[in-house]
């Protein structure tokens, strides 16, 4: 591989290898020792990445032979070309010095004279190039070699770029030139011809003169337009002592029309001694006044021109992004950058100080670290604060939500129970209490017992409603719920509206509000809210948090609205805390399964229902139990009266035959009386019992339960008794709720309003198409 | 995941001259995502950059749909979760294409485009970095709905050089971004909504080189009915004939109308709180 250690100590064409000069991207190069001429050398080697790349490899013989042509004192010489052991190489000569950008960066000012003798050795080293036809299309200060004599050197005549941009080539990131530096039409792509590297040279020698660069932009794609499309740019506003020719020459140079150009080298340098020779003239005619000498240091004007660092501009275009960043857009459009791009960020061998960064005068310099510290310290701040901003934002929002959700869930479900409570009951309100609730809500479409308009009413109540439900159900629960809930409160108006007490309602709302049928009500909607939290993908914590609160909330309900009238065993505390802890406990796992489970909706109702049976096993135990023992008391406090003659025989027949179902004939003896009784005579009599033996255990509202049990008691026997006990507890939530919804109007009403949503979603669902 | 029923189709030709072919394609229906990825750098590296850059991607785009990986709440917040889903992944993406080419000098060079779709309910996101391209076609229409990172383009959108001109230009090939080049890059992030009966075509500098953008029009307006594969196929075949200097990608994507839920989608429906 390429790197210092593998290849330094190896012998390539002659050549031992020393130590590694500079790396770029197109390869390296050594400091070699050129074994038979014992010669310090200079050894170009081709980036193995680029090897197999034929046309790179191609380019990178053809033009170091080329250059090998050329034999100026300008032109570092090239002496041999080739390939050995897998490497393409190419033997220069080791020039000692430094590049014109770092003898800049050193000395800051070069005075106007020096400047002027050093291109006009670049000019004729490139006028022999050019007279071969070689372009070197990459003319900077940093490929201008000075040796200790103060003589310039062209280096890297365009070998091993990829210059050829054929149409079908390779991908690349890199354009051939340095953006600084390049001439218009090559930055545009078109053909070249030798008259670019004049540009460069114009450019060049502005930069050198002024220690600027003729265009400056954020990025390299910005500087390099700027060549295409700005107007040249007048160096002796920089440096005041330029002489007026040399000025118009620069600018000569870097016209964008090349034929507005100097249109060779030597044309260029000819120029510059006839105008250096006129110069002189004239200072000499000016007796002895030195108005200007050329050979003494002008000193260079700085002009406190804004100069960034490469990494400050692209910090502060980072934050710039960033706050564009914050602009959302939902058409289409281009987010802004996130960070500029830097075209030539590969770097550029045989250049260790790349001109894309400050310009190397003193000032500058000292101006850039402070630019940086200054961009860091204001921008990492700030951008931590704002991080921290949006957080406690985040945070902020999310106690929001769950401040205002709640309460306006609460407030939404009693408005939403109580609306609906009163439409059942505008449906309802003139027929049969008993009837049941499809009857009730049919009733008051075909009942003639109505008040004149009472009919008209509720029909618009239910067309209203229904329009309603078929209009949320195509968006269950979206924006036309304000819609939903609008229409029904009009609906509400109009079917309780009557003349002789318009307020009624509204006078009476406290009533209704904390009632056991108004707890049902509640109770649907935040089952139904919990079970649509559940259902819903990607909940936010808020989201959850108010799941949570509503399980809880419904098991309040349930309890509230169930409304026992027979309370269960309580002396078993220990067992009810077990119970409702083991439920509690069996809520938040669900609610966690829920909630990590997005995509499995089984497991967590699998658990639901199970904390539903700790709920119910709870209810029903102690009840069965509380019942049975008073039932118990019951039957051995009432007395049944002495077996007869025929029963006491038939008893010792099934003993003798081992048949023994002692119960079973005991009670149908012992009850046979009360068995031929009419049921009315049957009820009497066991309620009289009931109250004479025990009035005090049990109440008045327990005791049509008793009268049952003990009439299947004499009739089927204490087993069927016990069955029917545990029949009844196990069915009592359940019956007991389904007691408290018959009469329910509007609890009946909302579940029938979920069903034709329900309905209205699905055929919404398969008719119309979301958009 | 898309509320539209999106069908997909991948097609990666070598060309008629190149010797191996650095393009790389993805398209996954599970994720929602199409993705072309044209590579660059000498050797092999082409390949393994865009291999790398379309892998990584959709990697890192299933971890984190799976929660397997989870976006810190610190990057770039403001945008949507699924933009910032694919920002994230795009950028794990450079990063890893940016640490294999610093580990070796054989990979030094290389580099990759990347472009890629993800959908998400009504809408489409796009990453895009290089110069493949996203052509949209509605209402038999087509438009380009990415800009091409390269020089040429800088300078048309300067008004520098005419459309045309750019097309034939010398540094048409000079890409101004690329994935893997540099630590930290910038993406072109786009959204646009969607509607059934759009095609999207993602597709490499080779498409395009031998396809006009009206010609890609014309043939997509053409072959209408044609499965979606075959139409990939002829898009791929026909650049070929007609250039064939580079390799050849394209990804087609249609939009169908949405497609026929099922019953828990349904259910899941009524109880939604979405809209």
């Amino acid at each position: 591989m390429l790197d210092g250690q593998s290849l330094v100590g190896k012998e390539i064409s002659g050549c031992e290898i020393l130590t590694k000069v500079a790396e770029g991207g197109m390869g390296a190069v050594f400091k070699a020792r050129h074994k038979a001429l014992n010669r310090i050398v200079c050894v170009k080697i081709l980036s193995p990445a680029l090897a197999n790349d034929k046309k790179a490899v191609t380019l990178f013989l053809t033009e170091a032979r080329a250059i090998a042509e050329l034999d100026h004192p300008n032109i570092v010489n090239v002496y041999n070309v080739g390939k050995e052991q897998g490497y393409y190489f190419i033997v220069m000569s080791f020039v000692e010095g430094q590049t014109l950008s770092a003898m800049l960066k050193k000395e800051r000012v070069l005075p106007i004279g020096r400047v002027l003798d050093l291109f006009e050795g670049v000019l004729k080293g490139l006028s022999v190039a050019h007279e071969k036809g070689i372009i070197h299309r990459d003319i900077k200060p940093s490929n201008i070699l000075i040796t200790p004599q103060g003589q310039p050197k062209i280096v890297d005549f365009g070998i091993a770029k990829k210059v050829d941009k054929e149409k079908g080539s390779t991908k690349t990131t890199e354009l051939a030139g340095t953006a600084y530096f390049i001439a218009p039409e090559q930055a545009l792509g078109k053909d070249i011809d030798t008259r670019a590297d004049l540009y460069s040279i114009g450019a060049s020698m502005y930069y050198v003169l002024t220690g600027h660069f003729p265009y400056n932009g954020k990025n390299t794609i910005e500087i390099i337009q700027k060549h295409i499309n700005e107007p040249v740019p007048n160096p002796s506003k920089l440096r005041s002592d330029l002489p007026g020719w040399l000025s118009l020459a620069i600018q000569k140079l870097m016209s964008k029309n090349p034929d507005e150009r100097f249109q060779t080298a030597k044309e260029t340098y000819m120029y510059f001694n006839k105008m250096r020779a006129e110069e002189q003239l004239r200072v000499k005619t000016m007796h002895g006044r030195a108005a200007i000498d050329l050979g003494i240091e002008g000193p260079l004007k700085i002009v406190q021109e804004e100069h960034h660092s490469t990494a400050s501009i692209r910090q502060m275009n980072g934050t710039d992004a960033l706050r564009a960043l914050s602009q959302k857009q939902s058409k289409p459009a281009h987010r802004a950058p996130v960070q500029m791009p830097q075209l030539d960020e590969m770097g550029n061998e045989m250049d260790d100080n790349p001109p894309k960064s400050a310009p190397p005068l003193a000032p500058t310099q000292e101006l850039v670290p402070e630019q940086k510290q200054q961009v860091e310290q204001k921008t990492v701040p700030s951008s931590t604060t704002a991080l921290a901003a949006i957080q406690v934002k985040k945070h902020a929002k999310m106690l929001i939500q769950l401040c205002v959700l709640l309460p306006l869930f609460l407030v939404f479900a009693a408005v939403c129970s109580y609306i609906f409570f009163s439409l059942g009951k505008a449906c309802s309100v003139y027929v049969e209490e008993n009837a049941g609730f499809m009857a009730n809500l049919l009733a008051p479409v075909f009942s003639g017992k109505f008040v004149e308009g009472q009919l008209l009413y509720s029909a618009l109540s239910v067309a209203a409603l229904t329009a309603i439900f078929s209009i949320s159900s195509v968006k269950a629960y979206a924006k036309t719920t304000a819609i939903m809930l609008a229409l029904a409160v009009a609906a509400y108006l109009a079917g309780l509206f009557t003349p002789d007490n318009p307020l009624f309602t509204f006078t009476h709302v406290g009533e209704y509000l904390f009632s056991p049928e108004y707890y049902l009500c509640y109770l649907l909607v935040a089952a139904a809210w919990v079970i649509s939290l559940c259902w819903r993908l990607g909940r936010t914590w808020p989201e959850r948090i108010l799941g949570a609160s509503l399980v809880i909330l419904s098991v309040v309900l349930v309890y509230r609205a169930t409304s026992l009238t027979i309370v269960p065993d309580i002396s078993g505390m220990t067992v009810k805390l077990f119970f409702t802890g083991a439920f509690l406990f069996a809520i938040l796992a669900i609610y966690y399964l829920a909630a990590k489970a997005e995509h499995s909706i089984l497991l967590p109702s699998l658990c639901f229902l199970l904390s539903l049976g700790c709920f119910w096993t709870y209810n029903i135990s102690g009840l069965a139990s509380n019942i049975q023992t008073s039932f118990n008391t019951l039957t051995a406090a009432i007395p049944m009266g002495e077996p007869t003659e025929k029963q006491k025989k038939a008893m010792e027949q099934e003993e003798f035959l081992g048949i023994s179902r002692p119960q079973l004939f005991s009670s149908f003896a012992a009850t046979k009386a009360v068995n031929y009784m009419t049921p009315e005579e049957k009820y009497k009599t066991l309620d009289e019992a009931i109250v004479k033996y025990a009035g005090p255990f049990i109440t008045p509202e327990q005791r049509p339960l008793f009268i049952y049990l003990l009439s299947n008691y004499y009739l089927d026997g204490p087993n069927k008794a016990t069955f029917q006990i545990w029949d009844y507890a196990l069915s009592y939530p359940l019956s007991n709720f389904n007691q408290n919804a018959q009469d329910n109007n509007a609890y009946s009403f909302m579940v029938l309003m979920l069903f034709i949503m329900a309905g209205f979603n699905c055929a919404g669902g398969i008719l119309f198409k979301e958009d | 995941m898309s509320t539209f029923d999106i069908e997909f189709a991948a097609v990666t030709d070598i060309g008629k001259i190149r010797e191996k072919n650095e393009d790389n394609v993805l398209i996954s229906s599970d994720l929602g995502l199409g993705v072309v990825a044209d590579g660059m750098g000498g050797h092999s590296a082409g390949e393994i950059a865009s291999s790398i850059a379309v892998s990584v991607l959709a990697e890192t785009i299933r971890k984190i749909n799976t929660g397997a990986l989870k976006i810190p709440d610190t990057f770039l917040p403001k945008l949507a979760p699924t933009e910032r889903k694919l920002l994230m992944a795009a950028n794990l993406s450079n990063a890893a294409i940016y640490s294999t080419a610093q580990s070796s000098d054989i990979y030094k060079m290389m580099g990759t485009t990347l472009t890629g779709v993800l959908f998400d309910k009504d809408c489409a996101i796009a990453v895009h970095v290089g110069d493949s391209r996203i052509y949209l076609y509605r209402d038999n229409k087509i438009i380009q709905i990415t800009t091409d990172h390269s020089l040429a383009m800088e300078h048309v959108r300067r008004g520098l050089l005419s459309k045309a001109d750019a097309d034939k230009s010398k540094i048409q090939n000079v890409l101004t971004r690329a994935m893997g080049i540099k630590k930290n890059i910038e993406f072109d992030l786009l959204k646009f909504p969607i509607k059934a009966g759009d095609v999207l075509v993602l597709c490499s500098d080779g498409l395009y080189k031998g396809l006009t953008e009206q010609a890609i029009g014309e043939i997509l307006n053409k072959e209408k009915d044609l499965p979606i594969v075959k139409l990939c196929k002829h898009l791929v075949r026909v650049s070929n004939e007609r250039d064939g200097q580079d390799n050849i990608s394209a990804v087609v994507i249609k939009i169908l109308p949405p497609k026929k839920l099922s019953f828990a989608q349904r259910v899941r429906q009524i109880f939604s709180l979405h809209k």
